[in-house]
Formats: structure tokens, C-alpha cells, sequence
């Protein structure tokens, strides 16, 4: 009776743990930790979980994967959590705990087997069986072993059926969080790796679960809980110096968007100066000093310039940097400093490049009245790469160089081609329908900032979903029907965040669209005007511009609409103007 | 007149669909590049096969020098051949069924030549959809002093060793891998002159051509 008793206790400890991971930050009172010696090397074994074999083996076996070393012999008495359950009754459980209270999320619970049932219900689960801790031995062998399937279960099981004060629940979570990455699952291993975190309850494991939290925060992840709940808000003074620096940088991060500098100094300047986030921290301050700058000075663009060259930065970070440095001299009307700005922006072979890229240098050459360049550029942009691109800039500049040369019939379909291609968008706006349904504007929103990280980790949720049902025979019942729920209730809080978000973005992106829209009206009208202007006797067309004509290190490939994406930023077009002399009477 | 009015009502429309397209689509697009991969000094080195003769096949092996003037003018100021041949069956049975004396063949030694090289094409391709190859094609006009082996009285056997000129023609694409790395795929001819005993060396060769100075 005590027995059955003492693991409902267990289970609705366990998934209270699972489902509500601030209940469970307290950590656990813990054994002596394993020597880390005796593990195998990282190479062959990324993480070192106590062994349920006797540490005296290690001296011998010490070189050999854990994963060859399968338990034989029972826990030794250091991990008092992973006896059998059988020996242990419900009511002693608590007695192990030295501060109850502190520890709301597992030992009330087992103090309360009256509720457990009650509990278990609700979460509408059946009890978790009992299984021998040598299902931990086999699971990592399992893992080792590249089952990770069969490992994600046993880990599971174990979990389920182990008092998160065991030596090796920690381990358990973080081989699940591994498995379960290997297999494409990534929220899901970023949830378990949380839970090594917020819990701690094993300072060996903590090191590694953080390292591969911060390889996560490479793809779309959960921002709210890897970034600020785990490392925007982590004890630092504790933390190993491959995470250290990564975890203030991203305090810093957080207190940047809360608009505290001065707080994010504080972290900033506890990081390695030689360090790539030493780099990244400088360059969101200079991001957001910009932000609320009211005059951009000159030493602002010397240090984007700085950070243009600083090699340990990304190449989109340095680019990101270069693109800055061009627009404040565009501000500033450099518009020569500005080419020479994009110019430096290095693409990687056959890569595209950046709609806004061209735009902006288009628009740049327009300023120093480099007609033909510009038309040279929005060629580019009509590229199938751009071709969804949101850019209702491009046809007003169009239009306008089409109007400095007084070609006035393609400036005025120029113009017109904005409302021909957006005419559903434009009809949304004004007949107030909701426009996060609208195709155009969605797809503009989606398409950069805090929107498209949303929309990214919204789609990464998608299809973890859609690979978790490939799995439901090899996980098992009871993972999977965890597994679900946990990425049935992240999808929808990703869903919640995704559409909030977008609901401010398709706004500004209408804002800009409607903006764009009046001044192709006001284009179309003036160049209509010039359209039947009456051309006074004697009038001649303006002298021909001269070709610039090839060099012998030139070579020149007639477009004929195929786009060739290392040609994108070398199309010079020959337009005649066709304006009438000044002289004219 | 009348057939003078018909032809100009005929070609009205098609002089304002002309005009009407030129206004509304002026001017005309060109991607201008640098030439990514510009020759100058060029050291080739390559293996070829002979395949004419019926007596023999030759495996040749052949270096060069190649000085560019521009990148579609350039000299090739020397090559030298050596070619290590291969009896053909045919050969093997007329000398051990029919008793024909190994040195009665006639068969090429080396040759050494020099040629003007006119590239007038330079192109891009596309390889999958995911690279950019850049390539050459060449021609190749030139002269060649060619050494071989002649029958001198194939009823005894004998031989000699003699030098003609010959008339080198060839063509030849080349892909670039990098600035200074290349491969050429030539395929030539050497027109031997000999009174009454012209004769034809066709060569097939792939050959690694290294560049010294191009532009970066």
C-alpha cells in the first residue's frame, strides 16, 4: 500500500516539475558529485551523468565511453533517491528533505499523497510504472549508442519515476534535452534544458546544459524562456567562463530594451574585451544610442566604421555595421561617403544580397545624380530573389528618374505599377478590413525584426510538430503524450505572441504603403502635366550623355531578363534622355 | 503610286509598335563585370593521347609557356611534346605472324612548336543552379618541328630518325578553377609537310595551366 502510495507522490511531484518550472527552482540537497575524471572524453561523450556502476570501476574503464559500460551493479548508497521505490516508503520521503519548504514544487507534494491522485487527474495521466534506476544506465547507452529514441524513453521513465533529489535526474533531463535535440526536436530540448537550469540542483550539469541553451539561441527558439528566463536572469556569479560572457551580454541585452544603459554597462564591462560579445555589446549600444540620439555625430560613424572591421563579429553583423555607417552619411548628406559605405558590404558568393541594400544605395545615386546607376539598381530589384519583397519605395524612385529624363510615359507607369501591384492591400486599408489578413502586408511584416523571429519560431514549432508524430511509436505513450502537451501549449503562447506582434507590424507597414501610394498620386499628376506639355519651336533634344565605355578588364553580358545572382550589382542601363534644351525658344 | 501608298500603310503600324516600344520600355541593360580570371603568364603542363596511327599509340606528355598579351591575344611561345607509344594489335601480329621488323614502323618521337592563341570567347556557365564556372575558348595557329621514325626500307627493316615541319591548328576551352589555376582540354593537329608523304598527328590533351602575375 505505502508503495503504490509513495509513487503517485512521485509522478505528480515529477509533472508539477515538468509543466511548472518556477515551482521547482529551489534546488535539492545533493550527493557527493562523481569525479568528472572518470568520464569519458568530450569527444566521444559530450556530457558526464554519474554512473550508476561503482566509481571504483573507473580507474579501469576510465577510457571507455559510459555508454560500453552498462550498470551492473545497484546505485551505490550516495544516491539514496534512486533506491527502489519499494524500499522506501511514501511517508519517509519528506524526512529526506532537509528544507521542506523550500522545495515547494516535490516535497509538499509527496507529503500530500491525498492530493496526488487528484492531481494526476487533472493532468489526465495515468500513474507513472515503476522502473529499476538501472534504466538510466541503459539509456545512455542507448544514447551513445544513437538510439536516441529508445533513450528518450527510458530517460523518461526514469524521470518520471525518480525524486528529482536522485544524483542523476539532472543527468536524466539533460540526455532527454539531447535526445530529443538529435531528433529535431529542439523546443523540446530547450525545455528540458531549462529545466536544468531554473532547478540547479546539480552544478555539474549546469556548465553544459547552458552551453547548449546558447547553441540553441542560434535558431528560432523561445526568446522568453531561453533568453530571459534563463540567461537574462541567472545568477552570474556562479557561471563558467564559456557561458559568462554570453550570459551578461544578454543582461545587457534586456536591460538595453527596457531603455537602461546604464544597467547594461554594468554587465557590458564584465565582458572579455577580446570576446565575440564584448564586440556584439558594442554594437547594440552604438544601436541603441542612435536610437535616441537627436543629432548623429561623427564619432558615431567612426565607431560603426570601427565595428565594420572588427573580424570577430558575424559577416552580417560587420555588414549590419557598414549599412549603418552608410545611412548616418546619408543622413548627413555624404552621399559619396555613403556609396563608399555600401560598397564595403561584402556578400558571400552568389548571395543575393538584401532588397533594402539596393534600395537604399538607389536611392544614394539618385541623390548624386547618377540616373542610370539608379535605373542600373532597381533592375536588380526586380529580381525573382526581390520579387516579394515589400518596397513600395522602388516605384517612386523609378518614376522619378523616369522623370529626370523626361521619359515621361514609363514614369507614369512606373508610378502606376505601385497601385496595379498593391491595389488589394490599398482597398484592405481603406475599407478598414482586418490586415493581418492581407497577403502583402502579412508577408512585409514577416519579413524582419521581432515579427519575423516570431513568425520563424512559430513555423520551427510547426514543423517540430509535424516530426514529433514521426516519433509516437518510439517514444512511447506516455512521452509523447507529454511531448504533445508541451508543444501544444508553446505553440499557442508562440501563436498569442506571433499575432500581437503582427498586429503592429502590418499597421506600420500599411502606414508606409499608404505614404508611398500619395506620393505616386502626386507623381502621376505631375508628370501628366509634363506629358502634354506643348514643346516650343525651335526646341532640341539635350545633348546625349557619354557611354562610359568598357575597360580591358571589362566584360559585358547583354540582360535579357535572366538574372544571374553574381550580376545582381553590375546592370548599367543606356536610357537616352530626352529632355529639351534649356536654350529652346 | 498606288502600290508605293500600300506598302507605307503596311508599314505604318509596325513603325508604331517600334516607336510606342521604345517609349515605354527605353534604353538598354547590360551587366558589366571585371573579367574575373585574366591569363598573363601561362606554364601548362599536360597528358594526351595520339590516336591516328594504326600502328601505334601515342601517350603523350607535353609542357608550355604562354605569354598574354591581352586577355583574347596571346603567344605561345614554346611546347614540347614527347610521345611514349603503344603497339596496336595490328602492329603486334605484323611483326610476330608476318615477320615485318619492329623498326620498319614509322612513329613520332617528339615535337616542339610554337603558336598564336585568339580567345574570342569568355563565358560564364552555371553548374545545378548553385555555382558560377567561368571558361575560354581558344584557337591555336601555329608551326611545329616534329621528329619521328621513318620506315627507310621496310623490306629490310630499317629506320631512320628524321625532322619535318608541320602546321599546328588546334582548338581548345579552358575552365578556370581559381586565379591562378586552370584546365585546358585542347584538341590540335599537325599538319607534317613532306613532299608526297603528308601526313596528320592528331593530338587530344588535358593539361593544368598555372598562372603567374593575373590580376586579383
Amino acid at each position: 500500500m505505502s508503495v503504490s502510495r509513495m509513487q503517485p507522490a512521485t509522478a505528480a511531484a515529477v509533472t508539477l516539475l515538468l509543466v511548472l518550472p518556477a515551482l521547482a527552482q529551489a534546488p535539492a540537497p545533493q550527493p557527493a558529485p562523481p569525479a568528472p575524471a572518470n568520464r569519458p572524453p568530450a569527444a566521444a561523450a559530450p556530457a558526464q551523468p554519474a554512473p550508476a556502476t561503482a566509481p571504483a570501476q573507473a580507474g579501469a574503464a576510465g577510457a571507455q565511453p559510459a555508454a560500453a559500460q552498462p550498470a551492473q551493479a545497484p546505485k551505490p548508497a550516495a544516491a539514496p533517491g534512486a533506491q527502489p521505490a519499494a524500499a522506501q516508503p511514501a511517508a519517509a520521503q519528506p524526512a529526506q528533505a532537509p528544507k521542506p519548504a523550500t522545495v515547494p514544487g516535490a516535497a509538499p507534494a509527496a507529503a500530500q499523497p491525498g492530493a496526488q491522485p487528484q492531481q494526476q487527474q487533472q493532468a489526465g495521466t495515468e500513474p507513472p510504472p515503476k522502473v529499476d534506476p538501472k534504466i538510466f544506465d541503459e539509456a545512455l547507452k542507448d544514447y551513445f549508442d544513437n538510439k536516441q529514441e529508445q533513450a528518450a524513453r527510458k530517460l523518461y521513465a526514469f524521470i518520471e519515476s525518480t525524486p528529482p533529489t536522485d544524483e542523476n535526474y539532472s543527468w536524466a533531463q539533460y540526455f532527454l534535452a539531447r535526445c530529443l535535440i538529435d531528433l529535431s526536436l529542439r523546443h523540446g530540448g530547450a525545455v528540458y534544458l531549462a529545466k536544468v537550469a531554473h532547478e540547479r540542483s546539480n552544478p555539474q550539469v549546469l556548465p553544459k546544459t547552458l552551453e547548449a541553451l546558447k547553441v540553441l539561441t542560434q535558431v528560432p527558439h523561445d526568446e522568453v524562456l531561453v533568453d530571459e528566463q534563463i540567461f537574462g536572469s541567472l545568477d552570474l556569479g556562479f557561471l563558467p567562463d564559456s557561458v559568462s560572457d554570453y550570459a551578461n551580454y544578454q543582461q545587457g541585452i534586456v536591460d538595453l530594451r527596457v531603455g537602461n544603459e546604464r544597467w547594461a554597462r554594468t554587465h557590458f564591462v564584465k565582458l572579455e574585451e577580446e570576446g565575440v560579445e564584448a564586440s556584439r555589446a558594442k554594437f547594440a549600444l552604438l544601436v541603441t544610442r542612435l536610437k535616441n540620439a537627436k543629432q548623429v555625430d561623427d564619432q558615431m560613424i567612426d565607431d560603426f566604421l570601427d565595428l565594420s572591421k572588427d573580424q570577430k563579429l558575424t559577416l552580417e553583423a560587420r555588414n549590419e555595421a557598414r549599412l549603418a555607417v552608410a545611412r548616418l552619411r546619408y543622413e548627413k548628406k555624404d552621399y559619396e561617403g555613403a556609396l563608399k559605405a555600401y560598397d564595403m558590404v561584402q556578400l558571400p558568393s552568389l548571395d543575393p544580397g538584401r532588397a533594402t541594400l539596393y534600395l537604399e544605395e538607389a536611392w544614394t545615386r539618385y541623390n548624386l545624380g547618377q540616373l542610370r546607376a539608379t535605373i542600373g539598381l532597381l533592375t536588380t530589384l526586380d529580381a525573382p530573389s526581390f520579387r516579394d519583397e515589400f518596397l513600395p519605395d522602388k516605384y517612386i524612385l523609378r518614376a522619378l528618374v523616369y522623370r529626370d529624363l523626361c521619359q515621361y510615359l514609363p514614369a507614369k507607369r512606373a508610378a502606376k505599377e505601385l497601385t496595379r501591384r498593391f491595389s488589394d492591400s490599398l482597398e484592405a486599408i481603406r475599407e478598414r478590413e482586418d490586415l493581418t489578413q492581407d497577403f502583402r502586408l502579412r508577408r512585409a511584416a514577416n519579413s524582419h525584426g521581432s515579427t519575423k523571429r516570431a513568425a520563424r519560431f512559430l513555423e520551427s514549432l510547426n514543423l517540430e510538430g509535424e516530426q514529433l508524430n514521426r516519433h509516437a511509436g518510439g517514444f512511447g505513450d506516455r512521452l509523447y503524450k507529454h511531448l504533445q502537451k508541451v508543444y501544444d501549449l508553446s505553440h499557442a503562447e508562440a501563436e498569442r505572441i506571433y499575432q500581437q506582434r503582427l498586429r503592429d507590424a502590418v499597421r506600420e507597414e500599411a502606414d508606409k504603403l499608404l505614404r508611398a501610394d500619395e506620393q505616386v498620386r502626386l507623381m502621376e499628376y505631375e508628370v501628366g502635366l509634363k506629358l502634354y506639355e506643348r514643346v516650343k519651336r525651335g526646341a532640341k533634344l539635350a545633348q546625349p550623355e557619354k557611354e562610359i565605355q568598357l575597360t580591358s578588364a571589362q566584360i559585358a553580358f547583354k540582360f535579357t531578363g535572366e538574372y544571374w545572382n553574381d550580376e545582381l550589382r553590375s546592370y548599367r542601363v543606356s536610357i537616352p534622355s530626352r529632355c529639351i534644351e534649356e536654350g529652346a525658344q | 503610286m498606288k502600290r508605293t501608298l500600300l506598302l507605307l500603310v503596311c508599314l505604318a503600324p509596325v513603325l508604331a509598335y517600334a516607336q510606342g516600344e521604345e517609349l515605354e520600355n527605353p534604353g538598354t541593360v547590360l551587366a558589366v563585370q571585371d573579367r574575373t580570371y585574366r591569363m598573363v603568364s601561362e606554364l601548362w603542363i599536360g597528358i594526351g593521347v595520339a590516336p591516328l596511327d594504326a600502328f601505334y599509340k601515342g601517350l603523350t606528355g607535353q609542357v608550355g609557356y604562354v605569354y598574354h598579351f591581352s586577355d583574347s591575344f596571346a603567344w605561345q611561345v614554346g611546347r614540347g611534346l614527347l610521345s611514349y607509344n603503344i603497339k596496336t594489335g595490328l602492329r603486334n601480329q605484323l611483326e610476330t605472324q608476318f615477320g615485318v621488323n619492329p623498326t620498319a614502323f614509322p612513329q613520332l618521337n617528339w615535337i616542339v612548336g610554337s603558336d598564336v592563341m585568339w580567345t574570342p570567347i569568355y563565358g560564364k556557365t552555371s553548374w545545378l543552379n548553385s555555382s558560377v564556372g567561368h571558361f575560354e575558348v581558344f584557337g591555336l595557329l601555329g608551326g611545329s618541328v616534329v621528329n619521328e621514325r621513318i620506315a627507310a626500307d621496310v623490306a629490310s627493316g630499317s629506320g631512320q630518325t628524321v625532322f619535318r615541319p608541320a602546321v599546328h591548328l588546334g582548338l581548345g576551352a579552358r575552365v578556370f578553377t581559381s586565379k591562378s589555376v586552370s584546365f585546358r582540354l585542347d584538341f590540335s593537329n599537325d599538319f607534317v609537310i613532306y613532299k608526297g608523304l603528308e601526313s596528320n598527328i592528331l593530338l587530344v590533351q588535358l593539361s593544368l595551366a598555372l598562372n603567374f602575375g593575373g590580376t586579383e
